[in-house]
């Protein structure tokens, strides 16, 4: 009966193990939406395995920035298999775009994934550059600051002026030594 | 200086006579004359590291940079560059030993002047080799000048860098010109060439009063532009920092932070010096007692400076506490790196501050064996301004593997900082070997004043 017992816990074991480590070969596909409810713009994003609705996932929403991505938010989704969004109004963009990215991350059940999607949703960075041709420190290297090119040669002619001045004295040694003969 | 101590130092000048000028000249040109198999076997030494450093650096820019050295994107600047501050910090030697010294008129100086001026030229010139092997694109260094910004203040590192070697050469040239002669006219069994060298390097120097005179002006004008030049080359080098977006350098104590501790370390290096060459040249009735007295009280007096601007710097930020600092310090006080912090403090600080308050610490072998601590704690303490403070970007960078998030130098590092190490020194060495380490004239001139009679030195 012991053995019997034994044999019973190690199968028990091996399936909880078998179970836990195949768990996460359930795949989950994601989908965007993008509304306006309102004044505010709204990102669904729909989870769906084998047809089904994918309900209680936590989707974590991103936008592509140049270095890394921007975390917008993390909601779980709801009984229909999605996760809504109120999307900021205040991303910059160059031309209105973003890219988004919804993700699910370390999930008990579910596969990493990701969807990717493009939305006219940015706020526009308008520039008339009509700081491009100033002089400033943080310019290119023909915008210096006057006062700092001019501080500069001021510095380096009184220097180096010196200097050439101290090398002309070692010529002027030897000549006095000629006059002197 | 008492009156009592002027009065008895001028009357030690009045006994000086020819015949003990000519002594002193034959005691200082004797290094000259021969190479010992113990100089032999020192400089064949250094010039292997010096090789081995080479090979290293071939090594480095042959193979990928990603595996020979360990700076990734978070730590950039490592070894190579806490080598270079530590070498501009040395070149500042010149500006203390020999230009403060001399406009001050404290006459100790004389005996040390030229020791402080090669160490100058020679950490100077390492300085700009320590840079060259931290760049990553060092084909492209020439770009500096093309493309350089006068905003940026690796430009103004890069020129005043320049200036400072340029005139710490011509301030070691200048006053050498008259030892030149002396050794052309009293070296008369050393190699054709050797002789040729001093002949063409003395540019026809006789001694008149006119040349002289010249000669005089020209130093002493040197001498005043050389200590706002040395001042500026290392508080740029503070400010390349302290103008990098890291917490850490936030600090406007940086550019006295760093010549405080660019004087202290000097004046260890001197210390170092003076001891090597009166023992190994047996100099001892120049290089004296008096002077490790007097560079020991320099040293207390640099160390409670330098000492000041760390509490300036260290305990500000403790109070505080800011989250951007307080992972760091917490780190340096009591964490993983406290026992290096301390001991950096310890040796390179502390020690120096309150020993040399004792005579008998002030004695030629106590004052070098302190000193050498202080040149050690010295580098460390230049090892941990630059590098710890790299860890922690204002910009997180994500996602990055863990080695990347610690720097611990590679072998290919270590042999190129040990091999710049060994250059300095082999610059020094072979210096001192073909040409006098002690100026026989100004040596002379200190014990003449008054003395016109003896005023040409051949």
């Amino acid at each position: 009966m012991k053995k019997n017992i034994y044999f019973i816990a190690i199968l028990v074991t091996l399936l909880v193990q078998m179970t836990s480590t195949f768990a996460q070969d359930k795949v989950a596909k994601l989908s965007f939406k993008f509304e306006k409810v309102d004044t505010n713009n709204v990102c669904n994003v729909s989870a769906t395995s084998d047809g089904l609705p994918v309900k209680g996932v936590n989707i974590n929403l991103f936008v592509k920035r140049m270095l890394s991505d921007l975390e917008i938010a993390s909601v779980a989704t709801e009984e229909n298999g999605i996760a809504s969004f109120v999307f900021p109004k205040d991303i910059p963009s160059i031309d209105g775009n973003l890219s988004l990215i919804a993700r699910i991350t370390d999930d008990d059940n579910y596969k990493n994934t990701e969807v990717t999607g493009d939305v006219n949703w940015g706020t526009l960075v308008v520039s008339d550059n009509c700081n491009v041709n100033e002089r400033a420190i943080s310019a290119a290297r023909d915008k210096a600051p006057i006062y700092l090119i001019a501080t500069s040669i001021f510095i380096i002619s009184i220097v180096w002026g010196t200097l050439l001045w101290a090398v002309l004295q070692v010529f002027k040694i030897k000549r006095v030594r000629n006059s002197a003969r | 200086m008492s009156k009592e101590t002027i009065k008895k130092e001028s009357t030690q000048y009045e006994t000086f006579t020819q015949e003990e000028y000519m002594i002193m000249k034959d005691d200082l040109l004797r290094p000259m004359r021969k190479i010992r198999l113990g100089g032999k076997i020192w400089i064949a030494f250094l010039v292997l590291v010096c090789c081995a450093g080479v090979y290293a650096y071939y090594i480095q820019e042959t193979k990928s940079k990603y595996v020979t050295v360990s700076l990734r994107d978070i730590t950039f600047w490592g070894v190579y560059i806490s080598n270079f501050v530590f070498f501009v910090a040395l070149s500042l030697v010149g500006v203390l030993m020999s230009a403060v010294l001399k406009l001050t008129n404290f006459e100790w100086y004389r005996p040390l002047s030229r020791i402080a001026e090669i160490i100058a030229v020679a950490a100077i010139m390492l300085a700009g080799v320590s840079i060259v092997a931290a760049m990553g694109r060092p084909d492209r260094l020439h770009y500096l000048i093309i493309h350089g910004r006068i905003q940026s203040p690796i430009v103004w590192d890069i020129i005043v860098i320049m200036t400072y070697l340029a005139t710490s050469l011509v301030l070691l040239y200048i006053p050498l010109i008259p030892s030149l002669s002396t050794c052309k006219n009293h070296l008369t069994n050393l190699p054709k060439w050797q002789l040729k060298m001093y002949k063409f390097l003395s540019f026809g120097w006789e001694g008149t009063t006119e040349q002289w005179k010249i000669l005089k002006r020209t130093v002493k004008v040197l001498t005043v532009l050389v200590i706002p030049l040395g001042i500026s080359i290392h508080t740029v080098t503070a400010w390349l920092f302290a103008t990098t977006l890291r917490a850490e350098w936030d600090s406007a104590n940086l550019g006295a932070y760093f010549v405080s501790g660019a004087f202290l370390l000097g004046v260890s290096a001197m210390i170092l010096a003076v001891y090597t060459f009166r023992r190994a040249y047996h100099l001892e009735k120049y290089l004296t007692e008096m002077h490790f007295d007097k560079l020991g009280k320099v040293l207390v007096l640099m160390a409670l400076i330098y000492g000041y601007f760390n509490i300036n710097e260290f305990l500000v930020p403790a109070y505080k506490m800011s989250g951007l600092v307080s992972d760091k310090l917490k780190n340096l006080f009591n964490g993983e790196e406290a026992m290096f912090f301390w001991s950096v403090l310890l040796f390179g600080i502390i020690l120096p501050a309150i020993l040399p308050l004792f005579k008998q610490m002030r004695k030629p072998l106590p004052l070098t064996l302190l000193s050498l601590g202080v040149f050690i704690a010295g580098w460390f303490k230049r090892y941990l301004i630059v590098i710890p403070g790299q860890a922690d970007p204002y910009l997180p960078i994500q996602n990055v593997p863990e080695s990347w998030k610690h720097y611990s130098p590679s072998m290919v590092e270590w042999t190129i900082v040990a091999a710049s190490f060994a250059a300095m020194m082999l610059i020094v060495t072979l210096f001192s070997k073909y040409f006098p380490i002690i100026s026989v004239w100004e040596v002379a001139e200190g014990r003449l004043e008054g003395k016109e009679e003896i005023i040409n030195y051949k």
